[in-house]
């Protein structure tokens, strides 16, 4: 298990330089300088302040050398400074990660809680009126995207109702609308999931076993049923963990929610290719962690897995 | 400058059809207009992240509400493109133009209680000049003696401004300006205290402290917010409100978000979607919440005037006569725009000379297919017609596009592109055709359009040919640099004046722009709790002025 843990933490480092690498190269090989014109104007920069800004950020330098030195200063968790401020990229980016974690944690809950109890009740009460308009919601929050149902949230929540504050300000209050934007269209994925994995585990003949063994409902519904069809639902949501940044991108845009998905798109737009890095950076170590959670996980839940 | 964000307000728009039944703004007008407001009262309102609030670096509309209401220098520019005196209480001009002797309001103070005197203006400016401020902005220092020995690190202050006495700052100049005090109503020329220590202090870049009507609350919280309370010490007339709450938004949404802040009453101050602008209208004008205004920005087709289709004067005038800027403005821009005629702006009331550009006024598609066929511009010949992307600029392009096409016979490549590279082909010493191009001037002066423009001066071409000054348009005309320089050795504003005049009609006869329209500001605001709300020379609301009702 520990030898297990350390080669996937080895594996870890080796996605990340991978990722700086191919970054570094496709960005600094885009055409344009990137510190060559003065942010969201049609001015070209005083050439003598851009000789200065590319001392200050290295740009002198060969791409290689550039590169060896990032990743040089990323060992000592230094992700270089952006080009519109001149502030340290781990100083603007900490805060709004850990802004976007607080919503996609919210987010997962919701999927979780959602999620499993509608695939829960769709599947115990197999072709009632419930499971049918479960069906039928599912498909729908799938069918919708996530911008469109964002807007019209804010409208009506927001401006029509006033029920929510229009600017984020941490609160728990501003978190909701985001958090249900981001969270819907895994929620309904994550329903259907639990209703089909629920279905499968209530024919298997050890649930038959248990019922007949006069073992409670309830015992055979969370004991046996449930613990085994949630392996397919964790596997999925580890998974989407990952890709909520891609949501990330566009709740946190509708919202104002300032955290990196906001920093990328921003950064993409201005050509601040060290947050852009930094952003990416950040997010394949998440993603490449929180896979090896997922398979921990596999594990506690299921003895049958083993890990070497 | 502050450069053509014409239609950065266009990008968050997204069209989404949800018809607007709420009853926005706030409770019923309770008094009639008054406007003896009262003091107190919280302004809201919603900007983008600035690039910098402090003096040394603050450039952008946004960065300057921020640092002018912070900072008080010498002169102030007015809404109508004049300027007025600000902490100068007399300026004195030797008659070679090359130093000017400015009076400083004695007695007044940094919210920290340092004296703004001579010394603060010098340390000031010094600060800016530094080259290890790398700053934007610290060109506009450039004439002051000195300038090169501090860029270059050689010293620390600059060499030509000094300080008779207490309240006296004397300023010396490499060449002659006749129009300095124009210039130092930009912010950059703000007094600093010593607390601001060298332009890299994080400290104060983040929370400055200024002699302004307002001062910071706390710090600059980025992408988060900027608080600004009133200055109970303020030398000059001090503001009325108590607080000024400033959420910054996200680029990409922040105009949707200002709307509906407004619109849900959390907002005092707001842009707007383009494709609300027609409800918003019927909704806010009738409530005496709407403001339009034509401001200090033009919007042009930048014609590479050295090279290929562009290079002869009636092609210029070709394209002008085959666009029809009234259909794009009613089509495009929801009739929100007005058309342009001139290379100055109206704001520039003065020098304004409405109609000097015949070929704007209105499509003539038999004088364009005329004029471009003495110029040789044939149907079937290729027209370049670059802009750049993700701006909101695709729909007029189009529109520009089909009706060059349709009256001359040509095929029109519109390209866009990302601004970065669209600004380096621009440069490059092989472009041609035509260019989306905005400008803005940093201080009210025509000479800030004039001059950069299309001065000869201002093509600066590196060894590979390359434009790195901002005539891209590579626009030569020797009787055009002649007034210009005659108006900047004149001491007289009217004779300049007049002078700048004519070195527009030099340079409209020979069609160096073709101007398209002007750029014009839409706003809502919140009239019904505040009193004196208007929008200042940086499009911004007149804060130091706001009262309540």
């Amino acid at each position: 298990m520990g030898r297990y843990v350390a080669r996937r933490l080895g594996q870890l480092i080796v996605v990340v330089l991978g990722a700086t690498m191919i970054l570094f190269a496709c960005l600094f090989v885009l055409p344009g300088d990137p510190v060559g014109q003065i942010a969201g104007s049609d001015k070209a920069r005083d050439p003598a302040v851009i000789k200065q800004l590319h001392e200050q950020y290295g740009l002198d330098e060969p791409l290689v050398v550039q590169y060896g030195n990032y990743v040089g200063n990323l060992v000592t968790g230094d992700l270089g400074e952006d080009y519109t401020q001149g502030r340290p990229v781990t100083e603007i980016l900490v805060p709004k990660l850990g802004n976007t974690a607080k919503l996609a944690v919210f987010a997962i809950a919701i999927d979780i809680v959602i999620g499993i109890a509608v695939g829960v009740v769709a599947a115990m009460r197999r072709y009632s009126i419930w499971d049918v308009s479960a069906t039928f919601v599912t498909t729908l929050a799938i069918g919708v995207p996530s911008i469109v149902l964002g807007m019209i949230m804010q409208r009506f929540f927001v401006v029509e109702l006033n029920w929510f504050p229009l600017i984020a300000d941490g609160s728990f209050k501003s978190m909701v609308l985001p958090a249900v934007t981001l969270a819907i269209i895994d929620a309904a994925l994550v329903a259907q999931l639990a209703r089909s994995a629920m279905l499968e585990v209530l024919r298997a003949d050890y649930v038959k076993t248990a019922v007949a063994k006069g073992l409670s409902r309830r015992t055979v519904l969370f004991r046996h049923v449930l613990r085994n069809s949630v392996i397919p639902v964790i596997t999925y949501l580890g998974i989407s963990f990952g890709t909520l940044l891609g949501g990330a991108i566009i709740t946190e845009t509708i919202f104002n929610w300032n955290g990196i998905g906001l920093a990328l798109i921003q950064a993409i737009q201005q050509n601040n290719n060290p947050i852009i890095v930094g952003v990416v950076t950040i997010s394949v170590a998440v993603f490449v962690l929180l896979n090896l959670v997922v398979d921990l996980l596999y594990a506690a839940l299921d003895p049958r897995i083993r890990l070497a | 400058m502050r450069g053509a964000r014409s239609a950065k307000w266009v990008a968050g728009a997204i069209v989404i059809a949800l018809a607007a039944t709420a009853c926005g703004g706030s409770d019923d007008d309770s008094g009639d207009d008054n406007d003896s407001g009262k003091a107190g009262g919280t302004f809201r309102m919603g900007i983008t992240e600035p690039v910098a609030i402090d003096p040394y670096n603050a450039q952008e509309s946004e960065g300057i509400l921020v640092t002018d209401n912070l900072f008080t220098g010498l002169y102030e520019p007015t809404s109508d493109g004049e300027v007025v005196p600000a902490l100068a209480t007399s300026k004195e001009v030797s008659s070679d133009g090359k130093t000017w002797t400015f009076k400083i309001k004695a007695g007044t103070k940094f919210s920290n209680g340092e004296p703004v005197n001579a010394e603060a203006f010098i340390r000031g400016w010094s600060r800016v000049a530094q080259k290890s401020a790398a700053s934007d902005v610290a060109y506009h220092m450039a004439g002051i003696a000195g300038f090169d020995d501090v860029q270059a690190g050689k010293a620390d202050t600059l060499s030509g401004l000094s300080a008779p006495d207490e309240n006296t700052l004397q300023v010396k100049l490499s060449a002659p300006d006749f129009e300095f005090d124009i210039k130092t109503s930009h912010t950059v020329f703000s007094p600093v205290p010593e607390a601001a220590g060298d332009a890299k202090n994080k400290t104060y870049n983040e929370a400055p402290i200024g002699n302004g009507p307002f001062k910071m609350q706390g710090k600059w919280e980025h992408n988060k917010s900027i608080t600004l309370v009133r200055n109970d010490d303020y030398g000059l007339t001090k503001a009325q409100l108590d607080t000024v709450q400033i959420d910054i938004l996200n680029a990409n949404n922040g105009v949707t978000l200002e709307y509906q802040g407004f619109e849900s009453g959390q907002y005092d101050w707001a842009r707007m979607p383009t494709p609300q602008l027609p409800t918003a209208k019927a909704k806010y004008e009738p409530q005496d919440e709407w403001i339009q205004q034509d401001t200090n920005g033009m919007n042009y087709l930048l014609p590479i005037t050295d090279n290929g289709p562009m290079k002869d004067q009636k092609a210029r005038e070709a394209v002008s006569y085959a666009i029809d800027r009234d259909a794009i403005i009613k089509g495009v821009f929801q009739g929100m725009y007005t058309k342009s005629t001139t290379i100055l702006p109206p704001v520039f009331q003065d020098v304004y000379q409405k109609d000097l550009c015949t070929s704007c006024i209105k499509q003539d598609k038999a004088k364009a297919k005329q004029l471009a066929s003495e110029a040789g511009l044939e149907p079937g010949s290729t027209l370049e017609l670059a802009y750049n992307t993700g701006s909101g600029h695709e729909e007029w392009i189009q529109a520009v596009q089909q009706q060059l096409e349709d009256v001359l016979g040509v095929k029109v490549t519109a390209t866009g592109k990302p601004f970065a590279e669209l600004l380096e082909d621009q440069q490059k010493s092989g472009a041609t055709g035509l260019y989306r191009y905005a400008w803005g001037a940093d201080y009210p002066t025509p000479d800030n359009y004039l001059f950069p423009l299309l001065d000869t001066a201002s093509i600066n071409k590196d060894s590979s040919g390359n434009v790195t000054g901002d005539n891209r348009s590579r626009y030569s005309n020797k009787a055009f640099d002649d007034l210009v320089a005659q108006a900047r050795a004149s001491n007289d504003p009217a004779a300049r004046n007049e002078l700048y005049k004519q070195a527009e009609k030099v340079a409209m006869d020979d069609m160096a722009l073709i101007p398209l329209w002007n750029r014009t500001q839409l706003r809502l605001a919140n009239t019904k709790e505040f009193a004196n709300i208007e929008m200042d020379f940086h499009e911004n609301p007149n804060l130091a002025e706001i009262s309540q009702k």
